[in-house]
């Protein structure tokens, strides 16, 4: 059913809404999972390539001693941990572990955090 | 005390803007709504609802320092100043802190917010046993004010389509309530793309309800129902309240 | 799918393959050419409910949306067949 149109204004600025923290959670998981599905197709062109040739592998072994990419399998690595911790939590939400809001609220801190702990220490490794 | 309030006469105005207030508080200040009526007092033209104070119907409910919550039930000396008021997020505006609801109750209407049952009904009442009657716990608290729905981000971007906290935990209160016969047609209902499924447990609406209750949950509840995994059962947990500060 | 991520990681951190020889023999291994394919036909798998989700949201008109879910889809099946390829021409 199609409802028409209003000419009336609303309020939607997100900056001036308050986001309690698994919004956080579930606005990373959406943007990690954006993140990691522009990352796919180009792993798998470095998959094709590292396995052409002699050459073709030390090239792309070479690239990655580059800092730019060596930052940007950072991003990647955080993207991959959040996304993975915090499907994990859906999953369990799915079997109703962790429904009740305090529960939530702790199990989204942890996402979020424990995203950011291991892309420090994927920085530490390989920066 | 400052407050910084959203204001839109469209007779008027072209576009919304904020307008700054100061008051003194006085001894009997305890609410937000409290405040809000004495301000009426110093300008006449600020408009709201508001009805019962004392957080049972709904009315006054608003995007508080950015977090929904009732005006009325809003504690008002520990909010950050200038407390900023402005309506509910992606509820057309009607005028000031006035929105309109209309989309919001036909989402309600559409989960049939009524009890089915074709058997005759006797002649006191349909039985529930008391272990029955706990299931609604935490759903039938519900006073459709609107705070869930409006701070869910999901709402915000298919608000035709998806029915929102508020419907849902509604919908649960009649799947769960064993009087009622529809409840195969009820999940029915609830079955496609949008309706149910656009929920992505973001949870906003659990954070924000001023009566405590969990619609993240009844949702939930809902979905191992559609999918035959048995329930739980025993109600819906509540919490403490958390209001905007 | 994580079971295949941390193996993956594990391994590697563990016994680096540093030179193509063993890069290739280590895809080559019957049992991990398997492994990769499986673990590449989980994850298209799951791009696919992931895109699919916010196109739903996001995209309209119904028209823009039904069109981008088609592209998505071709995008996710040639990725598919690409990693096929590449594992049989690995094998060789």
């Amino acid at each position: 059913m199609k409802i028409p149109r209003s000419s009336r204004p609303v309020f939607l600025n997100p900056m001036q809404i308050q986001m309690p923290v698994g919004a956080w959670t579930s606005i990373g998981h959406r943007v990690t999972g954006i993140l990691l599905a522009v990352g796919v197709p180009v792993s798998v062109y470095l998959l094709d390539r590292s396995l052409r040739s002699e050459q073709a592998f030390a090239d792309v072994s070479a690239m990655f001693e580059l800092m730019p990419v060596k930052g940007v399998a950072v991003i990647l690595l955080w993207a991959l941990s959040h996304h993975l911790l915090a499907g994990v939590r859906h999953l369990l939400s799915d079997f109703n572990l962790g429904s009740p809001l305090r529960a939530a609220r702790r199990s989204a801190w942890f996402v979020n955090l424990g995203g950011v702990a291991v892309a420090l220490l994927a920085a530490g490794v390989l920066l | 005390m400052k407050l910084s309030i959203f204001r839109y006469n469209p007779e008027h105005d072209d576009r919304p803007y904020m307008q700054d207030y100061e008051i003194e508080l006085v001894e009997g200040d305890r609410m937000l709504l409290d405040v809000i009526l004495r301000l009426k007092r110093q300008d006449n033209t600020l408009t709201f609802r508001k009805s019962c104070r004392e957080g049972v119907c709904g009315s006054d409910a608003m995007n508080i320092n950015g977090r929904n919550g009732l005006a009325c039930v809003t504690p008002v000396r520990s909010l950050k100043e200038p407390v900023v008021l402005r309506p509910l997020p992606s509820f057309p505006i009607i005028r000031d802190l006035v929105v309109d609801m209309t989309n919001f109750f036909k989402q309600y209407h559409s989960i049939s917010p009524y009890l089915i049952n074709p058997e005759p009904p006797p002649e006191k009442e349909r039985l529930q046993s008391p272990a029955e009657r706990d299931k609604l716990n935490g759903a039938y608290e519900c006073i459709m004010c609107g705070c869930c729905s409006s701070q869910c981000p999901s709402f915000w971007w298919n608000p035709d389509k998806f029915v929102g906290p508020a419907g849902l935990i509604q919908a649960y209160r009649f799947i769960f309530d064993s009087r009622d016969r529809a409840t195969q047609q009820r999940l029915d209902n609830l079955n496609d793309a949008y309706r149910l499924f656009r929920c992505r447990t973001i949870m906003n609406c659990s954070e924000v309800c001023p009566k405590g209750l969990e619609p993240s949950h009844a949702i939930e509840e809902i979905r191992l129902k559609m999918a035959k995994i048995p329930v739980k059962g025993g109600g819906l947990e509540m919490h403490r309240p958390i209001s905007p500060k | 799918m994580l079971l295949f991520i941390l193996f993956l990681l594990a391994s590697l951190l563990l016994h680096p393959r540093d030179s193509y020889a063993e890069w290739r023999g280590w895809v080559d291994h019957p049992g991990m050419t398997i492994a990769i394919f499986s673990f590449f036909a989980a994850l298209l798998s799951h791009m696919w409910v992931g895109l699919r989700d916010v196109l739903i949201d996001y995209a309209r008109p119904a028209s823009l949306r039904l069109f981008m879910l088609w592209v998505v889809g071709v995008a996710l099946l040639g990725m598919a067949a690409w990693v096929f390829w590449i594992l049989l021409r690995t094998q060789r």
